[in-house]
């Protein structure tokens, strides 16, 4: 199996729904608590596993506003895991999701370096270096309703931007999107192979509106009464 | 897969459902709560409202239910300090309560509307209202005269139905919607949801909107639009819809009063009233039978078109006659409406075109039999793809009005009302264009009001007024001023009471209203006002009460603070009497009840309105011995019937519980929504789904149930009776109430046109546009909207500081850098703010985050934080009042139909800082910590439970 | 990237400490310059041992939960870090021997003793190797991701190595006109491997905001971060030099680190002065200092294209 997310960029209207869930899950997750620094403060800061940022394509008036959300890709190449030194990040065999062993990690934030995508946040309090875990305690939790298990994140999401599944499945939502929709990597240059997919923006048809011009301007006055029932 | 793991333990969690209050969305939740701790907030997934979906304040509601802000005790300003020094003692309820039923014994004893109570983002106005109407006073209003009274007005005086919380695209069927004004909305999940299903279907969605943020970032199509001008695009595009004969013959015919014959006789007393028979029945001109008839006769063959002359000899022509002749006026060419939009022609003609094509071209069908009003069976709802949903961004300029009404208009046109595929209604609407109540006009001591104090008005007699021609209201809704102000002016009344404009109060409450702060418009002077003393040293506005669940600005400004609980800790009923949820599909109600024990010593509002009734010994609140009649709030919702067989909660009525919609009071009644999910739904028959207001088994079954006095047709108003009979009587032509003031009798000829139009608003008539060259609006950012939460320690991670946007072009042409400084000045004031320059920013407008800026020392916030140090409000700009006029009484800054405040019709010049002048100004004095209240935390690590971690 | 002082000093130290004892086992070896002599080749290797001791105590400051530190040695099949650790803890063993041995026996060139050092400054060599493919590895950050960076390290680790040395000797008495000139001759090798680096990364390529976000026609603009204030990502990775500034660190760097060592160490050579070797030593390490801060802070992770850079 290879599990990850596909983003709808067509969809995605970045209300940070996704964001705030994940932080409400995980904050009480696995690798709990993601701390937050300053919450009241002057800056506030803190521990976030998934965040949504916000681009402008394009020049005024032609341009259009992306929202777009980042999470760990769950990369096959996960350079994260690799390059760490305690094997507190691990890749798993069986679903391909990356994860880092709390009671291993030292706090060498070289993971985070390794990551292109901005995946891994240090958690300063604990020390250890924290990351999305595909909510791996929910989509395996048998004592959680079937249809529940799955991500904060996805479950969540009210533009329904996000799907989660097996990208070894050809059959499976997430493949199927991907295929159809033009689904893409980010970065695919650096070769890290990420699982998550962005689909693109739809281009929408032209409406076809020509045949609906009258040739001549109407007049109230030309108009014929039409015969209709109250 | 089993190779995990070691979970949480669910086994000492307790799932409960019940319905979020982090904005007015009011969504389901399913609340995991696990040692009087809240583990996880998600969406239920059977609610009909978000269908298991939740946004980022639905999720944040942890960090809401555990904010520092939290109120703990009752508080009395300490006796001797000032108001607005943040001085303040904790007293026990019992005081707080004797305190003031005492006060308000003596008022209502009195005079009751010396008493003014008004809400903010409640959802409970069936309750104040009903307390305020039995209290007597008149003064009593929620604050939906600041928020979009425009959108429900405009619609429930045309359609039966209206934008806001009463109608919904058909999402599952739509092919083509247009978003007017909206960045985030009261319908948010169910909006998120919707725009998905139309991108996949391949749907096309457009938005209008000067700022291209929020659900305009997934539009198909971005509009920019000067702010202020969508009624004239929606005009032109009504101009080139007519010029290219593309309208619904039928729709018009059959539903609307586009046939009705009115009166053709300008200058005298009954001109532009619709030409009616003895009876009163409209009249219209049968082709067939070529004669005048009953329009209201079934099977009558009405002209669409044409000019007649009466037996009587008057002559009368068609509405469709004048409408049309009206907007093909080359005034609202699309070539004109571009120059006042800046919305290029050919984008106006072709997005008149698309819709066309969509209405007509892509039209649909659902094949179910169903009756008319006439008894006439059909085989199936014809549908014309397309909808439309407009909010705050129409709403909020003193042209709104119109400008909905003129939307509105454009979707009649195309036949797309309540159609499969359109704008479809959600009960208890579609009501009687306008619903039948009017608003209450006398008090008198001890008394309950006849009827609500906030109603229809359909005709002058109507307004609350004195034999002066004075308003009676404090906040001179249903004057001259504002006649038909529904949901009252709120954002009128701390001005109007300093100000003994029309008189002085003794008390005011407010409810979760933050009108010293961001709620208000000109926040300096408000707070200035609530500190206004008299001569002899008393305060203007005597007593002021705020009701709140957190330390907020207007808190601050108290004289006694009653600490509500969260929405977590209580009961609610969320009712058909009030704002409903129900579904297009399906008729809705919800409940909360409490999923956590409150820690400190507070108490829901609703109870202690409840206790107040019954100790100020309300008739409908006590029993006969004069004892309370209603235990408390859950008590209350249980038995009080409005009429036979009606309450607060439409699911399982009956002492069995097994009528639905109607029936006696059910004891169980609470345990069977809390077992129920905390919702109610009625699933309306394929038959009863479309085209209610002609739909005769809906409009009997609604009758039935008590939305609605008859089963009588509901008939579009394309033409508005009532705003012409206003209008007559600003031109002194109308037989009753009549205004003596020119100012009032020339706003009454001018903007209560009965046919949809566009002016500009009315600050921006008396601003000098070279002075003041730019539009300034502002919104809600989507995790932030109707929710004020920016104490919230999650939420203001994402945004703690708002910026003024600004077309980048624009700027970089006035010499105006990313993240500079500037002035921005209004006719009212001066902010300096910190400038972003951006794409999607029409170019004349300039908008910012609203209620970002805080009072430093406010919401459990620390003094330097950088909402009270970087954060600014727009709202110092804006005046409640337009700007001074010779020889006129100062006149509010509202539609001067429904008293909308006209937020967004500032006008501003932005000026580049000197050097040096960085930092946001205007700022003001931190407030002090309330007694009790705890040090917000340095550091938050919230958990419910040791994490079991997951080992390599 | 964040230029952290507890990194910074790891490489700097830990380099120079290495390079040192691999120069020490060199030279004894070889019998370059005569060999040194008993107390010479004890301070020396005293003064690698004091400098990787400085270096490794100093990046366990880094760590954010150093309880875990020891389980970096277990990953030295993958990671490079890891590796790093292991030779470098190695590295202890061999050079404490050495030490010992020539501490006991005066025979800094027996067979033996030059095994150990042998041993202990190959592991050197190993782990400046090991410390700059941590960098040379991650695709992450172009101005790291380059065979010029562990090239790099030998270098800048082998002229302070060959300084320190130099100084050493002259301190201790001894001549050092070979030693000062191999001194020389690998700081201006630095001078010139730097200048090639720091002409590669000059030039642009690698990924921008437009592969990063999929976007390609079109100018990409971020319109908000989507946190008001920074993030560990922004902590950790936002750092950015302006181009002036940059520059003027450049130079200063080229100062320290080769004019004036340059200078000074001829003088020393000419005077025989321990005090301007002392200077040149000085003067070395604090340049190499200043380039590892720029090597920090000129890297630009692709992660900022996320927050808004055009290219990394």
């Amino acid at each position: 199996m290879r599990l990850g997310l596909v983003i709808d960029l067509d969809t995605c209207v970045g209300c940070h729904a996704c964001a705030v869930a994940c932080k409400e899950w995980n904050t009480s997750g696995t690798t709990a608590p993601l701390t937050d620094y300053n919450p009241y403060g002057a800056e506030p800061s803190g521990v976030w596993f998934n965040r949504i940022r916000h681009y402008e394509i394009g020049e005024y008036p032609y341009n259009k506003t992306v929202n777009f959300p980042m999470s760990c890709m769950h990369c096959e190449n996960a350079e994260c895991v690799t390059v760490c030194p305690t094997g507190a990040s691990y890749k798993r065999s069986e679903d391909g999701i990356v994860l880092v062993d709390q009671s291993k990690c030292m706090g060498c934030n070289y993971c985070s370096w390794a990551c292109p995508y901005g995946a891994r946040e240090l958690d300063r309090v604990s020390g250890t270096m924290k990351k999305c875990t595909l909510c791996i305690d929910r989509i395996y939790d048998m004592e959680i309703p079937e249809e529940e298990r799955q991500p904060a994140c996805v479950l969540t999401c009210p533009a329904h931007a996000r799907m989660f599944g097996d990208f070894d499945d050809q059959e499976s939502a997430v493949s199927r999107a991907v295929r159809e929709r033009g689904g893409y990597q980010l970065m695919p240059e650096l070769n890290y192979d990420p699982s998550n997919h962005y689909l693109p923006p739809r281009v929408h048809a032209p409406i076809p509106v020509d045949s609906l011009r009258k040739k001549a301007t109407a007049k109230l006055k030309e108009w014929v009464n039409r015969v209709v029932e109250r | 897969m089993a190779t995990v793991m070691e979970f949480e333990d669910h086994g000492r969690q307790e799932i409960k459902y019940s319905t979020c209050y982090m904005c007015a969305c009011r969504c389901g939740i399913k609340v995991t709560v696990e040692d009087n701790r809240v583990r996880f907030i998600q969406g239920n997934r059977d609610h009909p409202i978000n269908q298991g979906v939740l946004c980022a304040k639905g999720s944040a509601g942890i960090m809401k239910q555990y904010s520092p802000a939290k109120l703990r005790n009752p508080l009395r300003r300490k006796p001797g300090t000032e108001r607005g020094a943040g001085e303040f003692e904790e007293i026990s309820w019992t005081e707080a309560l004797d305190m003031l039923t005492d006060r308000l014994a003596r008022i209502r004893a009195t005079d009751p509307d010396k008493l003014a109570f008004f809400t903010g983002r409640d959802q409970m106005q069936a309750l104040t209202g009903l307390w305020a109407q039995q209290f007597g006073t008149l003064n009593w209003s929620a604050h939906g005269g600041f928020c979009s009274v425009n959108m429900a007005t405009a619609g429930l005086y045309m359609l039966g139905h209206a934008f806001w919380e009463f109608g919904d695209p058909d999402w599952d069927r739509t092919k083509y919607f247009m978003l007017w004004g909206v960045a985030e909305d009261h319908s948010s999940n169910p909006m998120k949801i919707g725009l998905e299903k139309l991108k996949r279907r391949g749907g096309k969605f457009v938005g209008i909107n000067p700022a291209r943020t929020g659900y305009q970032a997934i539009a198909d199509e971005w509009v920019p639009i000067r702010p202020g001008t969508d009624g004239m695009l929606a005009l032109s595009m009504v101009h080139v819809l007519l010029q290219n004969e593309l309208f619904d013959w039928e729709f018009l015919l059959r539903y609307t009063n586009a046939p009705f014959l009115v009166v053709h006789r300008p200058g005298e007393k009954g001109d532009g009233l619709v030409w009616r028979d003895s009876e009163g029945h409209p009249m219209v001109w049968d082709l067939e039978k070529e004669m005048f008839v009953n329009g209201m006769e079934p099977g009558a063959k009405a002209a669409l078109f044409g000019e007649f002359r009466t037996p009587d000899g008057q002559n009368v022509r068609t509405v469709m006659s004048i409408l049309t002749e009206r907007y093909l006026d080359g005034r609202y060419s699309p070539e004109n409406a571009s120059r006042i939009t800046g919305v290029p022609a050919e984008t106006i003609e072709r997005l008149a075109l698309e819709i066309a094509h969509v209405a007509f071209r892509e039209t649909i069908t659902v094949d179910v039999e169903w009756t008319d009003w006439a008894g006439r069976q059909h085989d199936r709802f014809v549908g014309h793809p397309v909808s439309m949903h407009a909010m705050r961004g129409i709403s909020a300029h003193s042209n709104g009005m119109q400008a909905a009404r003129a939307i509105h208009l454009l979707q009649v046109l195309l036949g797309t009302i309540d159609c499969p595929g359109g704008f479809r209604a959600k009960a208890p609407y579609p009501r009687p264009v306008p619903p039948p109540n009017r608003p209450a006009q006398h008090s008198s001591p001890n008394t309950p009001l006849k009827s609500l104090p906030l109603g229809f008005p359909t005709a002058p007699e109507d307004l609350v007024i004195d034999e002066n021609g004075q308003p009676k209201r404090i906040d001179k809704a249903y004057s001259w001023e504002a006649p038909i102000a529904n949901h009252g002016l709120m954002h009128m009344v701390i001005t109007n009471a300093v100000n003994k404009d029309p008189y002085g109060i003794d008390t005011l409450i407010f409810f979760m209203a933050n009108m010293s702060w961001n709620s208000t418009m000109n926040t300096a002077n408000v707070q200035e006002m609530l500190r206004a003393r008299e001569e002899d040293g008393g305060y203007k506005i005597p007593f002021l009460v705020v009701v709140d669940a957190f330390h907020s600005e207007m808190v601050h400004f108290a004289d006694l603070v009653l600490p509500d609980t969260t929405y977590l800790e209580r009961y609610d009923a969320i009712s058909l009497l009030d704002r409903p949820i129900s579904e297009p599909d399906a008729i809705c109600d919800s409940i909360r009840h409490p999923v956590l024990k409150p820690d400190r010593n507070v108490r829901p509002w609703q109870d202690v309105m409840v206790e107040l009734a019954g100790r100020l010994k309300f008739p409908a609140f006590v029993q006969e011995n004069g004892e309370p009649r209603f235990s408390g709030y859950k008590d209350f919702i249980t038995n009080f019937e409005r009429a036979p067989g009606i309450g607060f909660l439409a699911g399982w009525r009956g002492a069995d519980g097994k009528s639905h919609l109607r029936g006696e009071p059910n004891p169980a009644q609470w345990d069977r929504y809390i077992e129920n999910q905390g919702f109610f739904q009625y699933h309306l028959p394929e038959s009863m789904r479309y085209y209610r207001f002609a739909n005769r088994e809906y409009l009997e079954l609604a009758q039935r149930v008590g939305f609605n006095p008859t089963a009588d047709p509901i008939v579009i108003e394309l033409y508005s009776e009532t705003l012409q009979r206003f209008r007559l009587a600003g031109m002194g032509l109308y037989d009753g109430p009549q205004p003596k003031d020119p100012v009032d009798r020339e706003r009454l000829a001018t903007y209560f046109d009965p046919l949809p139009d566009y002016y500009e608003p009315l600050e921006q008539q008396r601003i000098d546009k070279k002075e003041y060259p730019f539009y300034a609006v502002n919104q809600r950012p989507m995790m932030m909207y109707h929710s004020w939460d920016s104490q919230n320690a999650w939420l203001r991670q994402i945004l703690a500081q708002n910026y003024l946007y600004m077309n980048r072009a624009r700027g970089e042409q006035m010499g105006i850098q990313d993240l500079g400084w500037v002035w921005v000045e209004s006719h009212n004031g001066r902010i300096r703010v910190q400038v972003k320059l951006i794409e999607g920013c029409q170019e004349d407008t300039v908008w910012t985050w609203n209620a970002i800026g805080k009072q430093s020392g406010a919401w459990g916030l620390k003094p330097d934080a950088a909402e009270a140090t970087r954060g600014f409000l727009m709202n110092h700009l804006i005046s409640e009042l337009l700007p001074p006029k010779q020889g006129e009484r100062r006149l509010t800054n509202s539609d001067p139909i429904t008293g909308q405040a006209a937020w967004y019709d500032l006008m501003v010049r932005i000026t580049p800082a000197g050097p040096g002048e960085e930092g946001v100004w205007p700022t003001f004095p931190t407030m002090k910590p309330l007694p009790g209240m705890e040090p917000s935390p340095d550091v938050l690590r919230y958990h419910t439970h040791k994490p079991v971690n997951l080992k390599s | 990237m964040h230029p952290a002082l507890a990194v910074i000093f790891l490489t700097l130290f830990s380099g120079g400490g290495f390079g040192l004892m691999a120069l020490v086992a060199t030279v004894n070896d070889l019998q370059i310059d005569g060999g040194l002599n008993p107390l010479q080749t004890l301070v020396a290797v005293l003064l690698s041992l004091l400098l990787v001791t400085i270096g490794m105590l100093s990046s366990t400051a880094h760590l954010a939960n150093p309880r875990n530190a020891w389980r970096a040695f277990t990953r030295w099949r993958t990671s490079w870090l890891a590796r790093e650790g292991v030779v470098a803890v190695l590295f202890y063993p061999f050079a404490i021997a050495y030490l010992v041995w020539v501490h006991f026996t005066d025979a800094p060139t027996a067979p033996a003793g030059l095994a150990l050092a042998s041993l202990a400054g190959g592991l050197g060599l190993v782990t400046i190797f090991c410390q700059g493919m941590i960098y040379a590895t991650l695709r992450t950050i172009r101005q790291w991701n380059t065979a010029l960076v562990p090239v790099n390290f030998y270098a800048m680790g082998l002229a302070s190595g060959a300084t320190f040395l130099a100084l050493i000797r002259m301190a201790l008495g001894g001549k050092a006109t070979f030693l000062a000139g191999l001194a020389m001759a690998l700081i201006i090798a630095v001078a010139v491997l730097k200048g090639i680096y720091y002409f590669w990364i000059g030039r642009p390529s690698g990924p921008t905001i437009h592969t990063a976000t999929g976007f390609n026609r079109s100018r990409v603009r971020l319109l908000d971060q989507g946190h008001t204030f920074g993030t560990f990502l922004t902590q950790e990775f936002g750092h950015r030099l302006p181009r002036e500034q940059a520059l003027g660190m450049k130079t200063v760097m080229y100062v320290l680190a080769v004019v004036i060592p340059l200078a000074t160490l001829a003088v020393a050579v000419e005077d025989t002065s321990a005090l301007a070797a002392l200077v040149a030593a000085v003067s070395v390490i604090s340049g190499i200092g200043v380039e590892r801060w720029l090597f920090f802070v000129e890297a630009q992770h692709v992660v900022n294209l996320y927050h808004g850079r055009q290219r990394c």
